[in-house]
């Protein structure tokens, strides 16, 4: 998984999580998830819907930490 | 209880560990009481630890293990948290599971484990080179379906 990669990149400021969203439905029902897989960066900074290729995930987690 | 993996299934499990390199913890955690998936998630890391001498497993409850359950930021069960070992020392890798890693998520635990064994992560240069000079703490969550 893509992000668990780039976690394990840089442990100690990386942190990720794979959530099943049928297992914990208020963290999806938080982050609007209504299709897989999606991913949220920092708590809703970024929102991936959908796979994403190893550049756009990066483009966005960039853009995330602008805001 | 029945095998969850079939024989089939541990073989190419085995197959694949076999280009495993350093040792990897896994670290289970669950609670007794009111987790739907703690106990089939138990027995499958247990099943699966058993295939090969590199894969370590511990067992933890949410509760009765708090102070290690804040540790690796664990805050709901099943949670697994993949780690390297280096002797006695654990090494958070800060790859972690929320819920049953069934059906695709199976695939990608069995990624993981071998990612973390052999050191490396398979992204590109420039990826690495960013992810490597975050000064902030970055959190991702990625929702998934174990179908």
């Amino acid at each position: 998984m893509l992000a668990h990669q780039m976690a394990m990149e840089n442990p100690s400021m990386i942190r990720a999580e794979a959530v099943d969203a049928m297992e914990f439905p208020e963290l999806s029902d938080q982050f609007s998830v209504q299709g897989v897989p999606q991913t949220v960066i920092d708590s809703g900074k970024g929102i991936v819907v959908g796979a994403a290729g190893e550049a756009q995930m990066l483009a966005e987690i960039k853009r995330a930490l602008q805001n | 209880m029945e095998q969850l993996l079939n024989e089939q299934v541990a073989g190419q499990i085995k197959q694949a560990f076999a280009e495993l390199a350093n040792p990897v913890q896994l670290l289970f955690f669950g609670l007794k009481e009111s987790c739907d998936y703690c106990g089939e998630t138990q027995q499958m890391l247990t099943e699966l630890s058993a295939l090969d001498s590199r894969l370590h497993l511990s067992i933890h409850d949410l509760k009765e293990d708090a102070a290690v359950a804040t540790q690796y930021r664990v805050d709901k069960v099943p949670a697994i948290v993949l780690a390297s070992k280096n002797g006695d020392q654990v090494i958070d890798l800060g790859v972690q599971f929320s819920g049953i890693p069934a059906g695709y998520e199976f695939s990608t635990l069995i990624n993981d484990i071998i990612l973390a064994s052999k050191q490396t992560t398979g992204l590109g240069a420039a990826t690495r080179e960013f992810l490597q000079t975050l000064t902030k703490p970055l959190h991702l969550q990625v929702f998934v379906t174990p179908t």
